[in-house]
């Protein structure tokens, strides 16, 4: 060796500052399975399409390509850390090698909005479409059966995220496989009755090229979520192959899905007044037309099932932002112990889910109908997706040109990303002012500004230490390397 | 997401590729820790984006390592299995000692060397031969010795290619291996009773280095696998207080 023992030209440490996370023990299907449960296609399937339409019209599939390419191109940046690094904090600790602390913290707290709302909306859709299938039983429904099935499904998902990184990654894995099978079932028995091929009317910009433009952020809205595999890097048995292909592949494989599910909808509701953008309940109404009415219970299944997945894999993704935070004493150090025997975030668990299952509880119990909450909460988590996806754009050659590993690629990726989700944060912030939307993204904005200035003034030392990852350690090294 | 098993021979600019893995390689090791990765593209004439690539997959792979600053790379662990291990033979004092034990207990005495996280036999009893080199140091999951140098692993299946099945008693469950390698971990004795022949076992003690408290080596008695299964409190001793002697002796 050219160097004598001893000759780092950086200090190693002894242990990972991410010991007592259950290390190197996921494997790539498990870790995939996280990031689509993320993304939560199956909901977005029956949903999305419906959405987009409105502005987009029977154009809608050009918006969900827009949107998968976006979605990929995002997946690349990631992809430039996750290669590199094994993170728990997921893009907050991305931001940070990039950007540096301020600007990472800002990510944290948008992500932590999100991560947080999406996994509220998740429970209040999970429960109200089995509170449907109850329904459908004879069961009456109403708030405290909704509530009830939001407050028994949180538990469920706290305990199995608290035992044991690997049991929650197999719960996700079969849940969501079931859920996706059950909407491929569905579209499939859609498709062939209507008949694959029915025209190039799908493909018309009949709303012209604004229309669909609009119809992108409805889109962009259904893969919210694909990242959360890189909260689980530090878990994964080999993250630098895994994180940043389990990404990858969700951004393909939900755009595959939503095209398959776009093109469903708008062929077979093309014959109706109003068209898909006319429909509240495009795929129900789509198997009623079809005379397979029982496929709406397959639906309610298959969304449901999809829901829960994503509950516990967004919560997985939340806790380990806040195991993050509290190893770098950004949030109280308690939030960073792990658990001795289950070797989750115990603390950050017991903490972060049960407050994302009784807010959704106390305020249906308020009267607050699950439509409406529903809706908001899943907006305002997709401000909090897009505001972090902006920032890890951003950060991505930033991080490259520091280590000297900067290519044309990258840049390129970035320099496409950043400009459209600046765009998607503008008219996302402006198509909701109707509804209050900028009042509420300003209230946060406001409280994740507090929130600096306190951590500025009593933990300005602090700071600096944001962006832990699992670094290498002595143990790592080839003996004649240490 | 494995990467698919394919059969088919190397073609296209695949040797290429392998010929610049193995150059990015060896540059680190000439260049020494903490090189960067446009040092290596330089030095090297290749390209940057695909010295990028190739020492990401090398990362990915355990080869290399990244330094906590994230520019710098050094040979990974799993670079130690790419040398042929030394089976130099222990000191002279080294060997006496095992000799001693040898003529006090009526079991196979071997002294295995673990250096650079290989299970190499370096003493092995000419009265009782232990089971061959080779396969002692690809299976360690089904012997004493082997289970010392997993309990010391910081991820100990990187370790373990394959959990093949000797005897009914082989222990092939992942999650029951693993409860056994921290048991190993913590009581530092390692057992196996008929997982590798199913009438022989073995009972086997780490040995650390004085200074740094490396494992360095591991001291195993071999027996009756009957006999192995009970508590041989005495033996445990009797290997325990031979293992402290060798600890100054193998550097």
């Amino acid at each position: 060796m050219a160097h004598p023992p001893g000759a780092l030209p950086v200090p190693l440490r002894a242990e990972s500052p991410m010991a007592g996370l259950d290390r190197r023990n996921l494997g790539p299907l498990q870790v995939f399975a996280q990031s689509v449960s993320g993304a939560a296609p199956s909901a977005a399937m029956a949903a999305a399409p419906a959405v987009a339409a409105v502005t987009a019209g029977q154009a809608v599939l050009w918006s969900f390509v827009v949107a998968t390419c976006l979605a990929l191109l995002i997946g690349l940046c990631i992809g430039q850390f996750t290669r590199r690094m094994a993170a728990a904090g997921s893009l907050y600790s991305l931001t940070a090698k990039g950007l540096g602390p301020v600007p990472a913290f800002m990510c944290g707290w948008a992500l932590l909005t999100g991560y947080g709302l999406l996994a509220m909306a998740a429970l209040v859709g999970a429960g109200s479409y089995l509170q449907d299938l109850l329904r459908r039983v004879g069961v009456p429904p109403g708030w405290p059966l909704l509530a009830g099935l939001v407050l028994l499904l949180g538990l469920l998902a706290t305990v199995l995220v608290l035992r044991g990184v690997r049991l929650s990654a197999q719960v996700v894995l079969v849940v969501e496989a079931v859920a996706i099978t059950l909407l491929l079932v569905v579209f499939g028995l859609l498709l062939a009755r209507i008949g694959p091929w029915a025209g190039s009317a799908p493909f018309a910009p009949d709303e012209g090229i604004g229309g669909i433009a609009a119809g992108v952020l409805p889109a962009i809205g259904g893969f919210v979520g694909f990242e959360a595999a890189a909260s689980f890097g530090v878990e994964a048995r080999r993250p630098f192959q895994t994180v940043p292909r389990a990404v990858q592949w969700t951004a393909g494989l939900c755009g595959v899905l939503y095209l398959v599910a776009a093109y469903t909808q708008v062929i077979g509701l093309q014959g109706l007044p109003g068209k898909l953008a006319g429909q509240p309940e495009p795929v129900s109404t789509l198997a009623q037309l079809q005379r397979m009415p029982w496929l709406s219970v397959l639906l309610d299944v298959g969304i449901a099932a999809s829901f829960f997945a994503c509950t516990m894999a967004t919560g997985g993704a939340l806790v380990r932002v806040l195991l993050s935070m509290g190893r770098e004493g950004i949030v109280p150090r308690r939030f960073g112990a792990t658990h001795p025997r289950y070797r989750t975030p115990h603390v950050a668990i017991l903490v972060a889910l049960p407050v994302a299952t009784l807010v959704p509880v106390v305020l249906l119990a308020a009267g607050v109908p699950w439509t409406r909450l529903f809706v908001v909460l899943l907006n305002v988590a997709v401000f909090g997706y897009l505001i972090a996806y902006l920032l890890v754009c951003v950060a991505a050659p930033v991080f490259l040109h520091r280590i000297g590993e900067l290519t044309r690629g990258a840049v390129a990726a970035s320099a496409v990303s950043v400009p459209v989700l600046l765009v998607a944060v503008v008219a996302f912030t402006v198509s909701g002012s109707g509804d209050g939307y900028p009042l509420m993204f300003a209230l946060l904005a406001a409280a994740g500004l507090v929130w600096f200035a306190w951590v500025r003034l009593r933990r300005a030392d602090r700071l600096p230490a944001i962006g832990i990852y699992d670094e290498t350690s002595a143990a790592d090294l080839f003996d004649g390397h240490r | 997401m494995s990467p698919p098993a394919e059969s088919a021979p190397l073609s296209g600019r695949q040797p290429k590729a392998v010929r610049n893995a193995l150059a990015v390689l060896e540059e680190v090791i000439a260049a020494g820790p903490g090189v960067t990765a446009k040092e290596i593209s330089a030095a090297l004439k290749l390209p940057p984006a695909t010295t990028y690539r190739l020492l990401n997959l090398l990362v990915a792979e355990g080869y290399l390592v990244r330094l906590p600053d994230l520019r710098g790379f050094a040979l990974g662990r799993r670079a130690g299995r790419l040398t042929v291990p030394a089976a130099a033979r222990p000191p002279a004092a080294a060997r006496a000692v095992v000799e001693r034990l040898r003529q006090r207990v009526r079991w196979g005495v071997h002294l295995a060397s673990y250096h650079s996280g290989r299970l190499t036999m370096i003493d092995t009893d000419p009265d009782h031969p232990p089971t061959g080199a080779a396969v002692l140091a690809r299976f360690p999951h089904a012997s004493a010795l082997g289970k010392l140098l997993l309990a010391d692993q910081p991820d100990w299946r990187a370790a373990v290619p394959e959990l093949r099945r000797f005897t009914v008693h082989t222990v092939t469950d992942p999650a029951r291996l693993a409860r056994e390698v921290a048991d190993v971990a913590q009581r530092q004795l390692a057992r196996q009773c008929g997982e590798l022949h199913p009438d022989r076992g073995c009972l086997a003690v780490p040995i650390h280095d004085v200074a740094s408290g490396a494992l360095v080596a591991g001291l195993a008695v071999s027996g009756p696998a009957e006999r192995v299964a009970g508590p041989n409190v005495e033996l445990v001793e009797l290997l325990t207080e031979h293992a402290g002697q060798l600890a100054p002796l193998l550097a």
